[in-house]
């Protein structure tokens, strides 16, 4: 009896540590894959009236206020990999009720304010600033 | 005993991703003002909440108002001596005026880099830029009577353009313009230089992960949150393609380009650079000249005088300036650069 306990015991440990250990390498796998791969992901293009208006990253929250000219404006926001429109100044309202976006191609159109966002996937990160 | 392995376990999953998520904890925020300089301002920030990044653009577009309405040239404002002030005339002669002090050390500024660039920038060229900015005006309106500013015109103006005769009293916070046919345009040199002056408030302040754009002139205060670089993207004329791919932090990048303002007379485009010692837009084959250093206003002189160089010249000029570097764009499309261009180049 005392034996069979020990035993037991043992092989919960041994499991234990299998569990932990992959878990870990999980972790790690999963740190590691943001760590190196979060900047050459997805990322959406705006345009606007046809003219692109910016390239943004899928992997960083975003909020950027799109400016269509005569004070029409448009707000983006990317937030947990997936974009959408907060606001907008359009009358439809049909960008801002759209799902988010976050697989390659899906897009966002503002059909009054001339704005399409396109999720893309580049080989070059989308800078910072652009001049 | 499984139950204490387990979470041990999860708390280091927990923590190990943690790690790498920390760094969202910031938002990217961008907003835009087309009020100030006759140009596009982007302000980019790092902040937990958009109340506190409203609150702080605000507090830098406020800044840039203040810059904006002491520096122009073009627009006066009720009450306020600002560059429209000391270039107006009284009576036939400028009169001495009292100013800001930011106006002065601005000029004094613009007076040091006429030295550094061997008059290239010269701020008291007013009267010959004055002269092309009216006929550009005109040309861009109704581009069937686009002319280009007659050359007697252009040579008469010239007589007017000897910075000496700028006087400026530090102590009493005044500027005589000792010659009554001259007159100041800071263009090439004040919004740069108002942008460093924001950019050296908010360091002062404590502030970091903050990216200023006037116009062409990149600012960057701080580093991102999570310590990396911003990335500046230079882009092609036509916007196709970046022609450069910067990682920089705390230093400043600026493009001229015959590109950027221009006008057409008889089909053929005319850009606002103007070569000192021609009256005309400076031709030295290049389509674009950047510059990257550490202060805006340098940045902002340099790229200008840059581009009225020969390349030997302006290899000489920029070697000859501490943590100043440099990439010419010739119009075929041909980059070249100075010897730390590369430093900067995002790899
Ligand atoms: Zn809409």
């Amino acid at each position: 009896m005392i034996n069979m306990k020990i035993d037991s015991t043992k092989k919960h440990n041994r499991n234990d540590i299998i569990f932990i250990v992959a878990l870990l390498l999980i972790a790690t796998f999963g740190a590691l894959y943001l760590f190196v791969f979060r900047d050459g992901g997805n990322t959406v293009k705006v345009t606007v009236d046809g003219k692109t208006y910016g390239v943004y990253s899928l992997n960083e929250n975003i909020t950027e206020d799109i400016h269509t000219g005569n004070g029409n404006l448009n707000r983006l926001v990317i937030r947990d990999g997936k974009a959408y429109m907060e606001t907008a100044t359009c009358p439809d309202g049909i960008c801002v009720s759209h799902k988010p976006i976050f697989r390659d191609g899906e897009s966002i159109v503002c059909l009054p304010n001339k704005v399409v966002v396109t999720v893309t996937t580049t080989d070059t990160d989308s800078p910072d600033v652009v001049i | 005993m499984k139950q204490r392995f387990l979470s041990i376990a999860l708390a280091l999953c927990l923590f190990v991703c943690g790690g790498a998520c920390s760094s969202q904890e910031k938002t990217k925020y961008n907003t835009y003002s087309m009020d100030y300089f006759d140009t596009v301002i982007t302000i980019t920030g790092y902040e937990k909440s958009q109340g506190d990044f409203d609150k702080q653009s605000k507090e830098i577009l406020d800044m840039f108002e203040d810059y904006h309405r002491l520096y122009s040239i073009y627009h006066r404002f009720d009450g306020l001596n600002n560059m429209c002030t000391v270039n107006q005339l009284t009576d036939g002669v400028h009169p001495t005026v009292k100013v800001d002090k930011a106006i002065i050390d601005m000029l004094l500024f613009a007076k040091k880099m006429h030295t550094v660039t061997n008059g290239k920038l010269n701020v008291a060229m007013g009267s010959v830029l004055s002269l092309w900015h009216d006929y550009r005006t005109v040309g861009k309106d109704n581009p069937q009577n686009a002319s280009l500013p007659p050359m007697d015109k252009l040579q008469e103006a010239a007589k007017h353009t000897d910075i000496s005769k700028m006087v400026i009293d530090e102590e009493n916070s005044t500027v005589t313009l000792t010659d009554p046919l001259m007159k100041l345009d800071v263009g090439a040199i004040a919004k740069g230089y108002a942008v460093e002056q924001v950019a050296l408030a908010l360091e002062k302040k404590g502030v970091t992960g903050y990216v200023l754009n006037v116009g062409g002139n990149v600012r960057t205060v701080g580093s991102k949150p999570d310590g990396s670089d911003w990335s500046v993207g230079i882009e092609n004329p036509d916007g196709s393609d970046y022609i450069a791919y910067l990682n920089v932090s705390d230093m400043s990048v600026v493009t001229s380009g015959s590109y950027q303002r221009y006008y057409y007379v008889d089909g053929k485009p005319y850009h606002h650079i103007i070569q000192p010692e021609t009256l005309m837009p400076a031709q030295n084959g290049y389509l674009s000249v950047s510059v990257v250093c550490k202060d805006s206003g340098m940045g902002d002189a340099l790229s200008t005088a840059l581009f009225c160089l020969s390349k030997q010249d302006g290899l000489a000029l920029i070697n000859s300036i501490a943590g100043a570097e440099a990439m010419w764009v010739a119009e075929d499309g041909t980059k070249s650069y100075s010897s730390g261009w590369n430093k900067y180049v995002k790899k």
